[in-house]
């Protein structure tokens, strides 16, 4: 049944018409079956009983039936084309509608640290397994099933002696299979992994390929690559080796049936417990019944395979989202009480407490990994605390809607994700609705609009996939600029602003500081110059408030703070 | 070079890539064959048996029973033979197929290797990666299953027929006359009016909701720190459903076609009973004819199955054919080309002359970045930085002198020597270079630094961090030097990833070095110590550097300022500063940058 679940990403329903109607053209395409056995019993009758002769009207009426027939298949046969087809692909659209629903609902810190690519290739790739699942392999596995069983049921009656001749063999083929497939995964698990460290290598080469030129390491040079396609080659090649057999032996075992058949067949003729025409029978349907049995077999195998594509999704969409009701009610002091976290087992804030006042601004500094982008995190809810709470405005942000504690913050950080889609629409993201006019006026005041309006198309310039073609400090203004009409009362900054050139530099400043203006702040400092306006500055190391004070307190103490600055006035004077 | 043949596509091409390894293919083939003839043994005994029931069907007793199961044991026999060959076919196919599969990941590392940069520039890498994989992954569907099964299928039809023809010609035609009229039904329901347009469409529209998916999945950060999740699903949503819709209009078109094609060829005995029947009704006593009939009544309705896959299998190849015409997309890009009259370089100077540049597929990009008419020399053991504006030119200036791209007019010397007519790895032993994206392999510490000289002595690794100061932060880590990167180990700092890197320059002590300056700002402790590392770096070489931070190349023996993709100024920093130009603008504006501090009370200069 869980495979069922998987292969339908937990809505088995949606299988029961694609098999229902397949069942039903299945059923239907027995009757001509019968009827050819019919034909074949009329003529051994004629030989059998040379004085009756060939039951020619009874021949002439089996075809005239036969081709009238053809049409009740071709309607038995549309529904289960139809459901098959359509049924698949609303699974695959509701399905990914819905995954689609779970990742936006999921914490921000999950979808960031996993791969864009692996989540994309699920809500592609793995759907359209899932789509074959539903549409061919799963009806047609249970369409093959239809002839063997009827088969098996009717003849039961008839002699169950040569019945079960037929199918003895079935049951341990069943179970060989069955215990197979836990064997099978290993070994696939095995070539699974060599397939993936093949293609890390390959990203690696593609990823570092200016290294590879410079360092000499072009194709086989670079081993490790070269060692990876070899080694994918090898299991790969194991794998088919060592898993054909199996599948092969339960094939034999099946078909084996038509031998025990023909013997029991034999002897029981002989010995007069078999009539002529039920022998005659067993053995045209001996010849036909195999067929789609070990073609049923093939589909299981296959249905395993895809099966994995569903439990990867239903996996995702077990992923707890991220909860809560509230909303921010009117301040925005952002207060840390007793807050631990970390991303794996280790912690990377130990008990901190801090506060963030409304209208200041507050600076994180600190060694890099000492805790502060993981602080700036938890203020967005990009995760909720191990233990310990952050509140926003006195409320738990816990407990609060995500979207709308979003409402009421901004964040500028490093890299800037833009979308395929003109620049005017990028920088309208911030506010849904917003007039041209508001558009410009926030290009404007983010130092933007000059650039943009030097762009061959200005604000209906189209920016390339992940805006690959502006250069940093120009998406990093259209960036402020979305964030300027967002108009959110408290800003995250992340200062490590790649610095531009010179001028560009300029800009950028010039862009936050209108973007900061007035507002709550919380900025993640590296150069300490620029801090020392902040109300309040934060001093992390090691996952702990270190220090706090404004920039004259710290710099009196000769502590953590006064360590740093000294080591900035030395090299900001670095000359080569 | 392969790719100047003329160039092949579709099922041609792919038996060319697969005739790599002809030999094997050809065993599985004929292994398949074998196969094919011998899973039809069972009916052969089927036959026989009734043949031994209908002539003695007035008679019982007469009949002999050891003659029906040595007919029984032959048809085993069949099967066990059949299934074994089929094995060795499968084995064969497949050892064929990963060779194979293995010469073309080999051959397409090595060439893009040789491309110029831009290729993996355009494409984004995770797209190269993933039809890369995708499509060689096609290959081998194609190699390893669906030639032996296209060959299986086409035996196990071609010895059906045989034998059909040699018992009676009629009902043999018959049958084949039902396979066209299945086919050729099912082609004029499917392919009226607007054919082959459809099926490039349906690619198309896959194609379409792939980009919306990645589009959404990239953009959930932004989308929700901007609180528009519901907004962004929404069009996603629409998207899907109306792919949806598309894909099942698409596929009722079929409806009717397929289903006729499925029910005649389900219908083969219909066809073949009323053929035979006018034979035998004229002579009912004719055992040799009814006993034909009872055969092609038996095998008749087995055709269908062979048939059906094979014009399945036929049919699916388009995908395949997308596969290996990507991959081949990649072979007929130019690589770079090598010196013909190989020469080594006289000196370290390095020259420009005259050389302009110009990216390629202008289309694709709003603006493009290029170099005209740049003469320079930057003298040997000596620094010369290179400054402006971004977009100016500064880092194509870097790119061109290792020949990440080729000029498009000019020449670019080293000691002398046009470097197009330097060896490539020559080139790449002469220059060393640091750039602003690291990049780290995913193996140990100790293995990144020696990339820099395969040869070093352990020693020698151990100096250069030292000289990097990496020494003291690896020594730190759980496993010091045989701490793993990336995945499943250890993730540096930006800042220590740069140390690294330079650890590595450092050990290849090449006499020419191209620097890009790290732009982004370290924390105070890390920036001090890649200052250290890089004093070590240039000490004694001639030195390109991508200056971002102008305070840093007061000392450099020239600079030169690029705007627009020409040289604006020259000279020392001691002269720019004296003259009203495009470098003071830089340095004041560097100064105030400098200077300027956040401040949430409003706008201060």
């Amino acid at each position: 049944m869980k495979i069922f679940r998987n292969i339908t990403v937990g809505q088995p329903g949606k299988l029961i018409k694609p098999i229902g109607f397949t069942l039903l053209s299945n059923i239907v395409n027995v009757i001509p079956f019968m009827l050819s056995i019919e034909t074949v019993r009329i003529i051994f009758d004629s030989f059998a009983y040379p004085e009756k002769g060939l039951d020619t009207v009874r021949l002439w009426i089996i075809i005239g039936t036969l081709f009238a027939y053809m049409i009740i298949m071709f309607f038995a046969e549309k529904p289960a084309y139809r459901h098959s087809y359509r049924d698949a692909y609303d699974i695959s659209a509701s399905g990914r509608a819905n995954l689609a629903e779970h990742l936006r609902k999921l914490p921000l810190g999950y979808i960031t640290s996993r791969d864009p690519g692996d989540l994309a290739n699920m809500m592609m790739g793995d759907f359209t397994l899932v789509e074959t699942g539903v549409s061919h392999i799963v009806p047609q596995l249970f369409g093959a099933l239809v002839m063997p069983v009827l088969a098996f049921v009717s003849l039961l009656f008839i002699n169950w002696q040569m019945s079960l001749a037929m199918f003895i063999a079935l049951p341990a083929a069943i179970v060989i299979l069955w215990l197979n497939t836990k064997v099978n995964k290993r070994m696939a698990d095995r070539q699974m992994k060599s397939k993936l460290d093949a293609g890390n290598r390959l990203q690696e080469y593609l990823l570092g390929i200016r290294v590879m030129k410079a360092y000499n390491m072009i194709g086989e040079k670079f081993e490790r690559l070269e060692a990876s396609f070899r080694k994918q080659m090898k299991e790969s090649i194991r794998f088919e080796a060592l898993s054909g057999p199996v599948l092969l032996l339960t094939i034999t075992l099946i078909r084996a049936g038509l031998t025990l058949m023909i013997l029991t067949g034999s002897y029981l003729l002989i010995g007069g417990e078999l009539d002529l025409l039920t022998f005659v029978m067993f053995l045209v349907i001996g010849s036909r019944v195999y067929d789609p049995l070990s073609s049923a077999l093939m589909k299981f195998a296959e249905l395993r395979y895809d099966e994995r594509a569903g439990e990867r999704i239903l996996n995702l969409m077990n992923e707890p989202e991220m909860g809560g009701t509230n909303f921010p009610k009117g301040g925005t002091d952002i207060v840390f009480q007793n807050v631990s976290f970390g991303y794996g087992e280790k912690d990377v804030l130990h008990n901190v407490s801090l506060a963030m006042k409304q209208g200041t601004m507050t600076a994180l500094v600190g060694p890099s990994g000492s805790g502060k982008s993981t602080v700036l995190k938890l203020c967005a809810r990009f995760y909720d605390p191990g233990s310990g709470k952050v509140t926003f405005g006195g409320v738990d942000e816990a407990s609060m809607d995500p979207e709308r504690l979003m409402q009421k913050i901004s964040m500028v950080f490093q890299d800037v994700y833009l979308f395929q889609d003109t620049i005017g629409n990028n920088i309208r993201f911030g506010k849904e609705n917003a007039s041209q006019e508001e558009v410009i006026a926030a290009a404007r005041k983010a130092c933007c609009y000059d650039f943009i309006m030097k762009l061959p198309k200005g604000f209906d310039t189209m920016v390339g996939e992940g805006g690959c073609t502006l250069s940093g400090g120009e998406k990093q203004r259209i960036s402020i600029a979305r964030a300027m009409l967002k108009n959110a009362p408290v800003i995250l900054l992340d200062e490590a602003t790649a610095s531009l050139d010179p001028e560009n530099e300029v800009e950028v400043q010039k862009a936050i500081g209108e973007l900061i203006a007035g507002r709550t702040v919380i900025v993640i400092a590296h150069r300490l110059k620029t801090i020392k306006n902040a109300d309040h500055i934060i001093v992390m190391d090691a996952g702990r408030v270190s220090e706090e004070g404004t920039f004259e307190t710290l710099i009196e103490k000769s502590g953590l703070f006064k360590k740093l600055w000294t080591i900035q006035s030395q090299s900001v004077g670095w000359e080569i | 070079m392969e790719q100047h043949k003329k160039q092949k596509t579709g099922l041609s091409r792919l038996f060319q890539i697969a005739g790599k390894k002809k030999g094997l293919l050809i065993i599985s083939g004929i292994l398949s064959s074998i196969s094919a003839a011998c899973m039809l043994v069972p009916f052969l005994s089927v036959y026989r048996i009734l043949e031994e029931l209908l002539k003695n069907a007035g008679n019982l007793s007469a009949v002999n029973r050891d003659y029906m199961i040595h007919w029984g044991w032959i048809a085993f026999l069949g099967l066990i033979g059949g299934l074994l060959i089929l094995y060795a076919s499968i084995i064969f196919s497949h050892v064929a197929a990963f060779r194979i599969l293995y010469g073309i990941k080999m051959g397409l590392a090595r060439h893009i290797g040789k491309l110029p940069l831009g290729f993996l520039n355009n494409t984004a890498t995770g797209t190269v990666k993933k039809n890369l994989e995708q499509d060689v992954d096609r290959v081998e569907l194609f190699v390893a299953h669906t030639i032996p099964d296209l060959v299986n299928a086409a035996a196990t039809v071609v010895i059906m027929f045989i034998i059909f023809f040699r018992l009676n010609g009629w009902m043999a035609l018959t049958v084949i006359i039902a396979f066209f009229l299945g086919t050729g039904l099912q082609m004029t329901m499917m392919f009226g009016k607007k054919a082959q347009g459809t099926m490039k469409a349906y690619f198309d529209s896959l194609e379409r909701i792939h980009a919306s998916a990645i589009q959404y999945v990239r953009g959930i950060p932004v989308v929700k720190i901007f609180g528009q999740t519901v907004h962004s699903f929404k069009r996603f949503n629409d998207d899907l459903y109306e792919y949806r819709n598309w894909a099942v209009n698409y596929c009722d078109k079929f409806e009717n076609g397929m289903a006729v094609f499925t029910v005649v060829l389900n219908s083969f005995l219909t066809f073949i009973l009323p053929v035979g029947l006018l034979t035998l009704s004229k002579d009912p006593g004719n055992m040799a004819f009814a006993l034909v009939y009872l055969f092609f009544i038996i095998m008749v309705p087995g055709a269908s199955a062979p048939l059906y896959k094979f014009t399945m299998l036929a049919s699916g190849t388009r995908e395949i054919f997308e596969g290996v015409s990507r991959l081949d997309a990649i072979y007929s890009q130019e690589p770079i080309k090598e010196a013909s009259s190989p020469k080594r370089p006289r000196g370290h100077d390095i020259m420009f002359e005259n050389v302009s540049f110009a990216y390629e597929n202008k289309a694709e990009t709003t603006r493009v970045e290029a170099l005209s008419n740049i003469s320079f020399t930057a003298k040997a053991g000596q620094i010369t930085a290179l400054v402006g504006p971004s977009g100016g030119g500064k880092s194509t200036v870097a790119n061109l002198i290792p020949r990440f791209w080729d000029v498009t007019e000019g020449e670019i010397k080293i000691g002398g020597v046009n470097i197009k007519d330097i060896p490539t790895e020559e080139l790449m032993n002469t220059v060393s270079f640091v750039f602003q994206d690291t990049f780290l392999f995913y193996d140990t510490l100790f293995e990144n630094i020696r990339v820099g000289n395969p040869n070093a002595t352990d020693e020698q690794v151990y100096a250069a961090a030292r000289a990097a100061q990496c020494h003291e932060f690896i020594q730190s880590l759980p496993d010091g030097y045989n701490t793993l990167i990336g995945e499943g180990g250890v993730f540096l700092s930006g800042g220590e990833e740069q140390r690294v890197s330079v650890a590595r320059a450092i050990l290849k002590n090449a006499p020419i070095l191209v620097l890009d300056e790290a732009t982004a700002f370290a924390d105070p402790e890390n920036e001090y110590k890649m200052q250290i590392a890089l004093k070590e770096l240039i000490k004694d070489k001639t030195v390109i550097m991508i200056a971002h931070r102008l305070s840093s190349i007061k000392n450099a023996n020239q600079i030169i300022v690029l705007e627009n993709g020409r040289i604006n100024q020259t000279g020392v920093h001691s002269e720019l500063v004296e003259k009203d130009g495009l470098y003071r603008r830089m340095w004041n504006a560097y100064n105030s940058a400098y200077e300027w501090s956040l401040n949430i009370g409003g706008v201060k200069a």
